[in-house]
């Protein structure tokens, strides 16, 4: 009997590490972002995620297995996100995906990801299009931009007298996915454009741009624009006399935008989409804020720091309600049955069903107010 | 005013571009070799006076100066230790090696720098100037000044001074040049240093106004060799008024065509001077005698 019983555990025990990526004491997670690179800022995200797993490991980790973490880069470009991935998966062999930055990365990754079956869910990269129409494997755990665009509309018309909106933004899907659903909301407002302008990512100039937003006389600019044209562009506003409110996107934030043009003067008038559930610097955020601190005792806090940890909380339970014995299948199914999930990260909860894998739809927006950083719910109403 | 203001800010950018382009051509002129990473020696540039103004807490001014002559050595360090050494080797070597050496560049400032795109103190930070309706920003008066200066200098230097006068002998004979008791092996370090140096100037002044990253070098680098197509290769006067060309071309476009094109200017520019007039516009045909 004892014999059988021996032999029985054994085949248990092998059955529980069948699954790729998981042993009889931990769980392997791939975590991609772009670590190096000039998006590189937003790899805090992943740096953030990846603080937030140790800490679960501290606490225990789950089922009594621990979390193990391997971090790949791809510098935020397609064809090393899908080296990276690749590797990911088939090298590394983990369970699920966790992470990635940069929508455009997350686009030429997700064949590979659809293929493969393994569990992603995606930390911070915003196109709907990762996860719309839905695929059997596939999770988004932050707004998307849809959300977003849709929230930077409705704070733009939140502004009494708005009647003159003007658009400045990159010309690819990432930029898109924000100004698109901006522009639909305001149009159902009766708000058209008065202008477009492109401006590309590397230009290091945008006179041309901030002339012929200018000339346009706009109350309020919508600018889906990354970070370094973002600031590119609010110092050329400001070189030149364009005094309007700037509606950016959440692939900026406040404090790092504030650091990169060097005075408030520059970012006073700035707006951004605030995913979370209060002020980064208040006390619903102090705890994520002091993981990320002890895991990464170096790394700055930003408004990306803490974006992917809630995703990761509703991944710690998706992962606990599979049992001792996980697998992808298992864990898709747990991920499916997260409802109304707060995260107490993010400002909205996290739902996902089969149907419908966008799974945050709430969104703030964020301004300086008298020189320091304020969620605000619409314009000039602090939440 | 729209269109004055836009070639005002053109002939900024220009400037830059200018000082590019002319990099880049005294060391083509002065070796033969057509530099593919000297976007990253701009970039390296920039990223010195970072390390100096922000990392070491030196001025601006006296990092600015550090960092050229920094890059001087560089520059002779990269023909002396790489350039030299291939001599002997295909042509196509040299576009491999500097396409190696500033991918290295590139790689180290990643190593050093990775995950930050890094402003710069705003050190050209003064008012505007304002005619009329028109804006002088500060920016572009430190880059026209800049510029107009070195620019002065470079040019008295080379075709007023005795040691411009040997560069030009060297620039059109070599054997010539090493017959009549010319150091031809030092000349072409000497040209790399020059050019490292202005590429060291155009980073200084792109720095304080753009924000810092490993790849800020690759747009300079086209720019640069759309404005050395512009004004013929080898001719420096044609490779600065090809860089202002450029910049007021990129504005005017962006301002009254579509903003989309301002970023594909510079490659227009280097297929329509090709396929047009492939000497550009100071540039002179080769006669080769059979």
């Amino acid at each position: 009997m004892k014999l059988f019983l021996s032999a029985l555990a054994c085949v248990l025990a092998t059955t529980a590490a069948a699954e790729d990526g998981v042993t009889a004491n931990s769980i392997k997670i791939g975590i991609m972002g772009p670590f190096t690179g000039n998006a590189s800022s937003y790899s805090k995200a992943e740096i953030g995620l990846d603080a937030y797993y140790k800490w679960v490991n501290d606490q225990g980790g789950v089922n009594g297995r621990k979390i193990e973490t391997v971090l790949e880069d791809y510098a935020c470009d397609g064809a090393k996100g899908v080296a990276a991935v690749k590797k990911l998966i088939y090298q590394d062999k983990v369970f699920m995906l966790h992470g990635n930055s940069c929508s455009a990365v997350a686009m030429a990754i997700k064949p590979v990801v659809v293929e493969s079956g393994v569990p992603w869910v995606i930390a911070h990269a915003a196109n709907p299009a990762i996860s719309a129409p839905p695929t059997k494997n596939i999770f988004h755990g932050v707004p998307v931009g849809k959300t977003m665009g849709v929230a930077m509309g409705q704070f733009v018309a939140s502004k009494p007298g708005t009647s003159r909106v003007a658009v400045i933004s990159h010309t690819d899907d990432w930029a898109k996915s924000y100004c698109g659903p901006a522009n639909d909301f305001l149009a159902s407002k009766n708000i058209k454009p008065v202008v477009e302008v492109a401006f590309e990512r590397g230009q290091t100039d945008a006179t041309a741009q901030t002339l012929k937003i200018k000339q346009a006389n706009p109350d309020f600019v919508i600018a889906c624009l990354y970070e370094a044209e973002t600031a590119i562009f609010l110092k050329d506003a400001k070189k030149y006399g364009l005094n309007v409110p700037v509606m950016g996107t959440a692939g900026t934030d406040l404090e790092n935008t504030l650091k990169r043009v060097g005075d408030l003067d520059t970012v006073a008038n700035y707006y951004v989409p605030h995913m979370y559930a209060d002020n980064l610097d208040g006390p619903r955020l102090k705890p994520f804020a002091e993981i990320l601190k002890k895991y990464y005792p170096n790394e700055s806090l930003t408004a990306f720091s803490l974006i992917a940890m809630g995703s990761a909380a509703a991944v710690v339970e998706a992962l606990k309600r599979t049992g001792r014995e996980p697998t992808r299948e298992k864990l898709i199914a747990e991920l499916d049955r997260t409802k109304d999930f707060d995260t107490h990260v993010l400002a909205g909860h996290i739902t996902w069903s089969p149907t419908d894998r966008d799974g945050v739809k709430d969104v703030a927006v964020a301004g300086f107010v008298k020189g320091k950083p304020t969620v605000l719910k619409s314009w000039g109403k602090p939440l | 005013m729209f269109a004055l203001q836009l070639a005002l800010s053109g002939l900024a950018q220009g400037a830059i571009y200018a000082l590019v382009a002319l990099s880049m051509c005294v060391v083509y002129r002065g070796t033969t070799v057509v530099n593919f990473g000297h976007g990253d020696l701009v970039m390296a540039g920039a990223f010195v006076v970072y390390l100096l103004v922000v990392l070491a807490g030196l001025p601006f001014y006296a990092s600015a100066a550090l960092a050229v002559v920094l890059l001087v050595v560089l520059g002779v360090a990269i023909e002396i230790g790489l350039i030299e050494r291939i001599k002997a080797g295909p042509h196509v070597g040299f576009a491999l090696m500097c396409i190696a050496f500033g991918y290295v560049l590139r790689g180290i400032a990643r190593a050093v720098w990775g995950r930050e795109v890094l402003p710069m103190p705003r050190v050209f930070d003064f008012p505007p100037l304002l005619i009329g309706e028109l804006v002088l920003t500060g920016d572009a008066i430190v880059i026209f000044a800049a510029v107009g200066v070195l620019l002065v200098a470079f040019f008295a230097l080379f075709y007023r001074s005795s040691a411009g006068r040997v560069m030009q002998a060297v620039c059109q004979s070599e054997r010539g040049a090493a017959l009549v008791g010319i150091n031809v092996r030092a000349f072409h370090a000497a040209m790399w240093g020059v050019g490292a140096a202005l590429a060291a100037i155009g980073g200084v002044l792109v720095a304080p106004i753009t924000l810092l990253h490993p790849g800020l070098g690759a747009s300079f680098l086209i720019k640069g060799f759309a404005a050395m197509t512009l004004g013929g290769f080898g001719s420096f006067g044609g490779a600065v008024l090809g860089g202002l060309i450029l910049g007021v071309a990129e504005q005017l476009v962006g301002g009254y065509v579509s903003t989309k094109l301002i970023d594909i200017t510079a490659y227009l520019v280097i297929i329509l001077v090709l396929a047009l007039r492939p000497n550009g516009l100071f540039g002179r045909a080769i006669a080769e005698k059979v």
